[in-house]
């Protein structure tokens, strides 16, 4: 195990143009879920962080497809839309992006109780950074219930959006 | 990024994500300190994606109505048996209102009262909503080109909502009443008690600037004061749903989480809200009147 993570392999050459588009194409996919109204009860306030679930995924899997740039104009769009200070999420996403693609090796080509591991810790990093944020931006303490709850909700999420991106990525990219 | 060559390639892969975390770190804190450099670029990103919001909002609409059917069709009996009881008491309140009705015409009769400015409202469909902790406002499919306008109240039947903050020409956003941001002047009904519904992007509201004697209790209606200007006088708002402290809480009438179509109205009041001041020390707190500043208008 400790041999097979000393050497991340070298991302496989994806020539399909469709294949190329993925990893944005479901990072945008992400967003546009994150911001439907779903119509169930306090749902609003505890959406999960789709898009950093992608982020993730694609961070660690295929860096060379989501680039930063990418996922800045997806977080300031996502900023715009959704009504909250423009520039906050593409920061975080920027940030998160930076924090796994430094970490990446301890997770590529492990199995998934390591990654889950690694996107908790990231998703408790970004939420705090999130609140963190809120709370001088506002100038108030906001409470940290909703933050903790929303943190709870995208880490259970993860395995299933883990599973789709996975399962896309290897249906339309081949083994890699 | 096609064109470059391997070296000028690999040095903007290094440059890029700092300066764009960096240029991330500078818009939060320009649009910070002046809410208005962002809100053309805002109003204009909503308009564009409105189109694809509605049509991807529709499929979820779907199967929410799917799940609703199926659960009034286990409940069918029992919906009927409540309907019909409902359906008495309302028959004799409609008695009730119709004689209230007849006699408040007679005496606007007798005392002469001119009529309230006509309102017109249009129906909107909510596209999107603000996911996340820190905001509580809503996206609806209409905008400038159908007539809406800032500050316009946005209800449902049950009653208010919030209140329309920015307006593009397909799309609006909504304040919910419940975001921090929001203020609404209203009157607590039983002791006729004037305050202001702050939202602090709890699902409960709270009520604020309260006369300390005011005796308040647990299921009094809140109904707007219509001072401000922004609202009219006596549009339902919710119930005092806890008196915990300092501050009361109140629960909005309207189920904020389950609206999927808005009443935009229009009372001839838009007039009332301030466009946002450029550059102001407080600026998150945007462009609200405060209510004591407010009473010498109406």
């Amino acid at each position: 195990m400790a041999l097979k993570s000393a050497a991340i392999p070298a991302p496989q050459r994806v020539d399909n143009p469709v294949a190329r588009l993925l990893p944005i194409a479901t990072t945008v996919l992400a967003t546009i879920i994150s911001i439907q109204p779903a119509h169930i009860p306090g749902y609003a306030a505890l959406t999960p962080a789709f898009t950093l679930m992608a982020v993730y995924h694609w961070t660690i899997y295929r860096p060379d497809l989501l680039p930063p740039f990418a996922l800045f104009l997806v977080g300031i769009t996502q900023d715009l839309l959704t009504g909250v200070p423009p520039g906050v999420t593409a920061l975080v996403l920027l940030l998160a992006r930076g924090v796994v693609l430094r970490h990446r090796r301890h997770f590529v080509n492990r199995p998934f109780p390591f990654v889950w591991a690694g996107f908790t810790m990231l998703t408790g990093g970004a939420m705090m950074f999130l609140w963190t944020l809120h709370c001088l931006l506002d100038a108030v303490l906001v409470d940290l219930r909703g933050t903790v709850f929303r943190a709870v909700l995208t880490i259970s999420m993860f395995p299933i959006a883990s599973f789709l991106l996975g399962r896309s990525q290897r249906t339309v990219m081949g083994a890699g | 990024m096609i064109g470059l060559s391997p070296p000028r390639r690999a040095a903007m892969q290094r440059v890029a994500p700092p300066f764009l975390i960096l240029l991330s770190a500078t818009m939060v804190i320009l649009g910070k300190a002046d809410q208005v450099v962002f809100e053309s670029l805002r109003v204009s990103v909503a308009d564009t994606a409105s189109p694809a919001l509605d049509v991807f909002s529709r499929p979820l609409a779907a199967l929410g109505h799917l799940t609703d059917r199926a659960r009034d069709f286990v409940a069918v009996y029992q919906d009927n048996q409540r309907l019909a009881e409902e359906n008495e008491r309302l028959l004799n309140w409609q008695q009730a209102a119709l004689k209230l009705a007849s006699e408040n015409a007679r005496l606007r009769e007798l005392l002469k009262l001119t009529p309230e400015p006509a309102t017109t409202f249009l129906t909107a469909r909510v596209i999107a909503n603000s996911g996340g902790a820190y905001v509580r406002s809503l996206m609806v499919h209409a905008g400038s080109e159908n007539g809406v306008e800032r500050g316009q109240a946005a209800v449902t039947g049950e009653g208010l909502v919030g209140r329309v903050s920015e307006v593009g020409s397909r799309a609006a956003r909504v304040l919910l009443v419940t975001d921090l941001n929001s203020r609404v002047p209203v009157i607590v009904e039983g002791p006729q008690q004037r305050a202001l519904l702050t939202g602090d992007n709890s699902e409960r509201p709270c009520l604020r600037y309260l006369d300390a004697s005011a005796a308040i209790k647990v299921g009094d209606r809140v109904v707007t004061s219509g001072q401000g200007g922004v609202f009219p006088p006596g549009l339902p708002v919710g119930v005092v749903a806890s008196l915990d402290g300092e501050t009361p809480r109140v629960e909005p009438y309207v189920d904020l989480s389950q609206v999927e179509y808005i009443r935009i109205v229009d009372y001839g009041l838009a007039d009332g809200l301030p466009k946002p001041v450029p550059i102001a020390p407080r600026s998150g707190r945007r462009a609200e009147p405060l209510p004591g500043a407010q009473l010498g208008r109406r």
